[in-house]
């Protein structure tokens, strides 16, 4: 075993504890707070009065759009996280061949992801402007269109753009987290590979995947925390309009907190939200690593 | 790693000692919402003639300390209400909104720091806004009225004339599809979730409906309303409007409009500084909103305010609530708020400055008699939040489909009961 | 893979050829064949409250007629008249009519008349056909008294040519499309532009030639008008075409390298890199194009212009101004401070979690991963709470450690992954020789573990640069504000002004850019170690 000895049995906890005490002061109190308010009566306006059991949960299972919202997280969390893991698995695979102007192209790929999301979906609001946008602008100039196009003509387009910008920034996450995988595999894997007479496929689902699989379990638990979590890219785009039809849970409970002035069961949601991540998140872990320890 | 622990601690109980340390002069916490691209420079910057509003303000009153903070509108409701959750509230807060805060006792009556000279200088059916139970609880920073802008070359092109009524309108509107095809919409129409309730308000108010009923209860199902939206709604089932209702704001229209790709809109008054500052060139005209036969017509008027929050555990309530009413005083002051109001080509909200203000730009004598026949929203209801995010929700399922009738009914309900 | 004999090689290589000659003569007599269909109005004539029958519409019938049969001596064909009504009552209940006529002529326009135009769509279908005769030329060179050569071993001088000429293939493919957009901007787009009123140099030739080209000179003045109504599509020609570029393409390929999927694949290769290149900066280069743009010209609504007409870099100083360098030191301060403190706490966990045995090793990950399932948004209020509490409200400082605390499971992530795969031998053998754990880790541990930290440092100070909505509600001073927060000032309520957003946004994303460019090979070697044995 890769460990060291110890000379008192209370040490480890000591090395961890300056990363307890942060996460303790700065995430589990404000969780705890979140906790405490989902089960207290909240002003409109904000201010937290008694106790009041689970009537926030009630509501915000009640909540109109509960079910369209609920769609729409699944929909978002796994069409991103599965087309940015595939994606950023190819982009990985293509970076890691050798080829003229790789470093370059690889500095590239790391794009999305120095820029902030607030920023990327700005930008790609104003892209996708049928009035004035981008898009528009560059295919008409070039002559790829005849007339402007309407690029977000109903909601469910515009909910799949906002799914595409999603996948466009997580990328290069999974892109480096796979590419860092492939250059560790040995050479020698392949070569025994070719030996016996294994095409690109077979070396693809033989050697390559269930050498990357290790680090891509974190990277997708990670990856589906942060999707789950994502805000500012419907929030930049849509909105959720119309009619909560584009919102995810995130951004539905942002708008019936300080919007719609909910904000008893928007925090209830919040805790609903966590306890979903929760089972998903856990379960995927659960599963993924018991097979690895086996 | 224990050093490091100690060490973090030792840092976080030093800052907290200076963050206690206080002199003895008041420092009050001002939000302002940002209304535009000089709000900033004017309040914090170089914007006030060289100079600004908390510096000349600070050095007018000695001893009194401006932490003032200009907040996007996006993100200023998130603000205040965290603060609030926190019992952090600011002490005074320039917003659209006051029920809630008034309904859950936070805030100041406005005769408790306001001086009697100044409270006198509101306009008085501006104050009449912002009362619940007999007490005034926020006086209004400024308003805008809105107006039917059309513009005049494509209508004369086009052959129409300014439409008056919505049978008009409606004829208007086929006369410009089919002279233009796709190349101009005829009618702007913004029904997104920063201001939907605004194109509620044109259409119900032009149709005998509203909000309310004359009794000042809620009503929003009634049968003008449901008709009000479904005209609305028509319009752009027609093809006779912007193509996305539900994203495009009253900015993107306006950008259309400016850049005649849109005949007709309805926007605020301050739509022509908003053109020349963009280089728009536009032949345009204003108008009265176009009203259903036999309704009278209703002018949509929007009225942010100003308002000063309770602190009970600040020892010298008097000083406070006359450190605020210095703030007002100096605020509403000619020379600092004609160039407040005339930045942003807002109207203003007192009597003191509408002579200046008029004898800058003619054509603010015109807007202030529209303003007098204004109509605003009822914002002294309690949930008024809830019907104004109502309404929208309504707009936005209508445009996906839904039926209005169904849709007011259910809100309603949900609103009443 | 079966041995390849002259024999073989020969067959193989006539077969190819046999494949390119024929779609290269079948190309060139594409080009022979109309490539473009037009549906044209060479005619229109409006004319209001008219009711088909009456005098009115008598008259104009008449004129239309005769403007038919003047075009039909021109050209020989008589065209066609269509005539529309429009009828419609008004609210007050009157009923008007419009009709409209229109002299409508079907024109096809094959690939030589194309190329005989001077359109620059004419000139792209040149250069194709160029390239398509450079390339027979070519095989031609490279071909004789080198049929039968086994690839591997071709001589240079016939393998080039071959390649070449491939290339020269799939240029000629990737014009057509060039034409075709060339197409579009000859036929609809400067139309639309000039008739929108905005017109662009050049716009004089090439109305001329358009005149010539669609209408043998007859249109004159009116040409821009008629071009306003002609609805145009390609032939089956012109698909057929590009197949049979495809197809030469493929059987010059075959001839330079035998069996073409490694060249495929390595094709295949260079355009998925590019295609993502390309996408990814895009963005980017709409922040560029936009960020320097005036204000009038980010909401063009005539998509005039594809590069600002005038690069305003005064943007520049403008955002300079409005505080811009103040919210870029905050946000350098608030990242290295939120980087330091998570490495500060993460080293030591991570360390005990590579290295040592300890029960509650697996509920702490689970409390680590836990730690991050609730949306720094959910959590607005209970850390603006904990901050009032503690005094740090409106302060970087409160920012750091709340950075540095979200991004702690990333952290210790990372930093396990690496320093578990590095071996522990130098270590024991310290702590043999007297060290104690600290010393082990700070003197052995670290350096080796250096490409891993470094990782871990550009991950936790991206994640920090990049933080918003914290910010949003814990800052409220303007000095102390970060870039994310400060640049939200040029777009209040939505009324964006675009220029000074991307302007910005490029100033923010530079730094980071620059620091990942510097550091990508430590980046790589560090995710190495954190990701595979995590």
């Amino acid at each position: 075993m890769n460990t060291i000895p110890i000379r008192h049995k209370w040490e480890p906890y000591l090395w961890l504890l300056p990363s307890l005490l942060l996460m303790s002061i700065f995430v589990v109190f404000p969780i705890g707070i979140v906790f405490k308010l989902s089960v207290s009566e909240i002003s409109k306006s904000g201010v937290v009065r008694g106790f009041i059991g689970l009537k926030n949960f009630r509501d915000a299972f009640r909540d109109p759009a509960f079910g369209t919202v609920m769609l729409n997280t699944a929909v978002w969390v796994v069409s991103v996280v599965g087309l940015s893991t595939l994606l950023g698995f190819i982009t990985a695979m293509a970076l890691n061949a050798k080829f003229f102007g790789r470093k370059v192209a690889r500095s590239i790929v790391v794009f999305p992801w120095a820029t902030s999301l607030v920023i990327q979906a700005s930008v790609w609001n104003y892209i996708i402007k049928g009035e004035y946008g981008n898009l528009n602008n560059i295919l008409l100039n070039l002559g790829v269109i005849k007339s402007a196009v309407n690029w977000r003509a109903t909601y469910q387009i515009e909910f799949a753009w906002e799914c595409g910008v999603g996948i466009f920034v997580t990328i290069p996450f999974v892109a480096f987290t796979v590419l860092a995988g492939l250059q560790s595999i040995d050479d020698a894997y392949y070569e025994a590979a070719t030996v016996d007479g294994a095409g690109f496929w077979k070396k693809l689902r033989h050697v390559t995947i269930p050498l990357v699989k290790p680090s891509l379990t974190v990277c997708t638990v990670l990856n589906i925390i942060y999707v789950f979590n994502s805000f500012p890219i419907i929030y930049t785009i849509t909105k959720g309009a119309p009619a909560n039809k584009t919102d995810t849970m995130v951004t539905l409970l942002y708008m019936r907190a300080f919007y719609d002035n909910q904000k008893g069961p928007a925090t209830a949601m919040s805790v609903i939200g966590f306890a979903i991540l929760c089972v998903c998140a856990g379960a995927y872990m659960m599963t993924t690593m018991r097979k690895e320890e086996a | 790693m224990k050093k490091i622990a100690a060490l973090i601690l030792v840092m976080l109980l030093a800052l907290g000692c200076v963050a206690f340390a206080e002199g003895d002069e008041i420092t009050l916490d001002v939000i302002i919402c940002q209304y535009g691209p000089n709000t900033q420079d004017w309040f914090l910057g170089t914007g006030m003639d060289g100079t600004n509003f908390v510096d000349k303000f600070e050095a007018e009153n000695p001893g009194i300390k401006l932490n003032l903070e200009v907040v996007s509108w996006n993100d200023v409701y998130t603000e205040v209400s965290t603060r609030i959750q926190n019992n952090n509230a600011p002490d005074i807060l320039n917003i659209d909104v006051f029920a809630n805060y008034a309904a859950d006792g936070l805030l100041l009556p406005v005769k408790d720091y306001c001086p009697d000279e100044l409270f006198e200088d509101f306009f008085p059916s501006f104050i009449a806004q912002s009362v619940i139970d007999d007490t005034v609880w926020a006086v209004p920073d400024l308003a805008s009225a809105r107006a039917l802008y059309v513009n005049k070359d494509i209508l004369d092109e086009v052959g129409v004339e300014i439409p008056t009524t919505w049978a008009e309108l409606e004829d208007a509107c086929q006369a410009i599809v089919d002279f233009y095809g796709g190349d101009v919409y005829p009618w702007g129409i913004d029904m997104t979730t920063d201001e939907g309730q605004a194109a509620f308000s044109y259409y119900v108010w032009n149709n005998d409906g509203g909000f309310v009923d004359a009794d000042g209860n809620v009503a929003l199902n009634s049968d003008k309303n449901v008709e009000a939206i479904e005209f609305a709604i028509g319009l752009v089932n027609k093809g006779f409007t912007n193509p996305n209702p539900a994203t495009q704001t009253r900015y993107d229209l306006q950008d259309m409009f400016g850049a005649g790709k849109l005949a007709m809109v309805i926007a605020p008054n301050q739509l022509p500084s908003y053109l020349a500052d963009k280089g728009y060139e536009v032949n345009w005209e204003t108008a009265a909103l176009p009203v259903n036969e036999g309704a009278t017509p209703g002018a949509t008027g929007v009225m942010d305010r100003v308002m000063a929050f309770k602190d009970d555990e600040y020892p010298d309530q008097a000083a406070r609530n006359e450190a605020i009413g210095k703030f007002l005083t100096f605020f509403y002051a000619p020379e600092n708020y004609v160039g407040w109001v005339s930045m942003e080509g807002f109207l203003p909200a007192v009597n003191s400055s509408v002579a200046a203000l008029v004898e800058a730009d003619p054509s603010f004598e015109a807007w202030l008699a529209v303003l007098d026949s204004c109509q605003f929203y009822p914002t002294a209801l309690d949930n008024w939040d809830a019907i104004k995010q109502g309404v929208i929700d309504v707009e936005q399922q209508a445009l996906t489909g839904g039926d209005v009738k169904t849709l007011l009914d259910d809100l309603q309900a949900k609103i009443a009961g | 893979m079966r041995p390849s004999t002259p024999e073989t090689v020969r067959r193989a290589n006539l077969r190819a050829l046999a494949v390119a000659l024929l779609a290269a003569a079948l190309a060139l007599a594409m080009l022979c064949l109309p490539l473009y269909r037009f549906s044209a109005t060479v005619f229109a004539k409006k004319s209001g409250n008219t009711f088909v029958g009456d005098e009115k519409y008598q008259a104009v019938r008449a004129e239309v007629e005769a403007e038919a049969a003047r075009r039909a001596e021109v050209t020989g064909r008589m065209p066609q008249i269509v005539e529309n009504v429009t009828e419609r009552t008004n609210s007050k209940g009157e009923k008007t009519s419009m009709v409209a006529f229109e002299v409508r002529e079907v024109m096809r326009r094959t690939g030589w008349q194309f190329i005989a135009s001077g359109l620059g769509c004419g000139k792209v279908l040149l250069a194709a056909l160029i390239c398509l005769v450079a390339a027979l030329a070519l095989l031609g060179a490279g071909l004789p008294g080198a049929m039968a050569t086994d690839w591997p071993t071709l001589p240079a001088s016939k393998r080039v040519p071959r390649r070449i000429a491939a290339a020269l293939g799939l240029l000629a493919l990737l014009l057509i499309p060039v034409f075709m957009m060339g197409c579009n901007l000859a036929f609809s787009r400067q139309i639309k532009l000039a008739s929108d009123g905005f017109a662009k140099p050049g716009l004089e030739a090439l109305l001329e030639k358009l005149d010539r080209f669609l209408y043998d000179g007859a249109a004159g003045e009116d040409t821009l008008s008629l071009m306003g109504g002609v609805a145009y599509g390609p032939t089956w020609a012109l698909r057929a075409l590009i197949a049979l570029l495809a197809a030469f393409t493929l059987g010059a390929l075959m001839l330079s390298e035998g069996h073409p999927a490694e060249a495929l694949r390595r094709a295949l290769l260079y355009a998925f890199v590019i295609a993502l290149c390309a996408l990814i900066l895009y963005p980017y280069y709409v922040m560029v194009i936009t960020g320097f743009r005036s204000n009038a010209e980010t909401t063009d609504m005539y998509f005039q212009h594809l590069l600002p007409t005038k690069w305003v870099w005064s943007n520049l100083s403008d955002i300079i101004n409005r505080g811009v360098p103040r919210y870029l030191l905050n946000s350098l301060m608030l990242s290295v401070g939120a980087t330091g403190i998570a490495l500060l706490c993460g080293i030591p966990a991570a360390y005990a979690m590579a290295r040592m045995r300890f029960a509650g090793k697996k509920a702490f990950l689970g409390f680590v991963i836990m730690s991050q399932m609730f949306s720094p948004v959910v959590l607005l209020v209970g850390i603006s709470r904990l901050m009032n509490a503690i005094h740090l409200n409106d302060s970087v400082w409160g920012l750091m450690f709340i950075n540095a605390a979200f991004n702690q499971a990333f952290a210790i992530w990372l930093l396990r992954g690496t320093f578990v795969s590095i071996s522990s031998e130098m270590e024991q053998a310290a702590c043999i020789d007297g060290c104690n754990t600290v010393s082990a880790m700070l003197r052995v541990l670290l350096p080796m573990a250096a490409p891993g930290i470094v990782t871990t440092l550009i991950f936790v100070f991206i994640n920090a640069w990049n933080e918003y909505t914290i910010s949003t509600v814990l800052i409220s001073t303007a000095a102390n504000k970060p870039i994310t927060v400060g640049i939200t000032q040029f777009s209040s309520f939505n009324m964006i002004e675009w220029q000074y957003l991307f302007a910005a946004a490029l100033v923010a994303t530079i730094p980071v850019v620059i620091l990942f460019m510097c550091i990508e090979k430590h980046l790589a070697a560090g995710l190495t170690a954190g990701g595979v044995k995590g």
